[in-house]
């Protein structure tokens, strides 16, 4: 009876263990993957591995995409990529957020990050001129 | 009426008595007490016997139970995997969105949308 206790708690503890195989490496990977995460050519073999498994697993959706979809994609992997762990989560969470809203304020909130980003591409614009040196009185 | 008796006095007459008992006496009480003895209790914390009575009960100790336990560990296995595998394919969702959708991708790196 001993025994059955054992091999209940070993089965427990072998299942719960992330069945975690290594992600492929660049060179493994099918010529249809490899023209989904083309982006990611230079940097696919430093990324972790959980990483690599789920760009894998949006990778499988490249075919029914439309041809502006896989744009946004193309372009998107990239920055994505990296992206540190929290902030991909944290856009996830955005995602979810916004989807949720009413046009309106979806509307708002895009014309009110815009109006920042301006607003910061203004301000930086205006003091690259003061402390570049191409700029001084010669 | 008796008079001049402490407790000393009191202690000391009862040493002189029990001496003076005979020996089947003796032998019967010493018989008595060691019965007395044999089926005392042995006194254990209120909180650690409770506990050992609480692990012994989870032990199962027919087949029935054991049956049941295997199973009831089995099914946890599989919810928590179900959970685990649905919990992935969410996030891959996500992310699929997330990178053709066409909502900006900076406007989800935005800190300010959720306050």
């Amino acid at each position: 009876m001993l025994n059955f206790t054992f091999g209940i708690a070993l089965l427990l503890c072998l299942i719960s263990l992330p069945a975690h195989a290594a992600a492929p490496s660049w060179r493994a990977l099918t010529p249809a993957q490899r023209e989904a995460l083309s982006p990611l050519v230079q940097q696919w073999d430093t990324l972790p591995d959980k990483q690599r498994d789920r760009l894998l697993e949006t990778a499988k959706r490249y075919p029914q995409m439309t041809p502006e979809q896989q744009q946004r994609y193309h372009e998107r992997l990239p920055i994505w990529s990296k992206l540190p762990p929290e902030k991909r989560e944290a856009a996830r969470k955005n995602y979810r957020a916004l989807k949720k809203m009413p046009p309106e304020k979806r509307e708002q909130i895009k014309r009110r990050v815009k109006k920042d980003k301006e607003k910061k591409a203004h301000q930086s614009a205006s003091a690259v001129p003061a402390t570049s040196p191409s700029n001084q009185p010669q | 009426m008796v008079t001049g008796l402490n407790t000393t006095k009191i202690s000391q007459l009862l040493t002189q008595s029990t001496q003076n008992i005979d020996e089947t006496t003796l032998s019967a009480l010493a018989k008595v007490r060691r019965n007395a003895l044999s089926h005392q209790k042995v006194q254990s914390p209120v909180f650690a016997l409770a506990a050992s009575r609480w692990t012994y009960s989870l032990i199962p100790h027919s087949a029935h139970q054991w049956v049941a336990t295997g199973l009831l560990a089995v099914m946890l296995v599989i919810g928590a995997g179900y959970w685990q595998h649905s919990n992935e394919q969410q996030i891959n969702e996500l992310d699929v969105a997330i990178l053709t959708d066409e909502m900006p991708i900076e406007l989800l790196l935005t800190d300010s949308i959720r306050s």
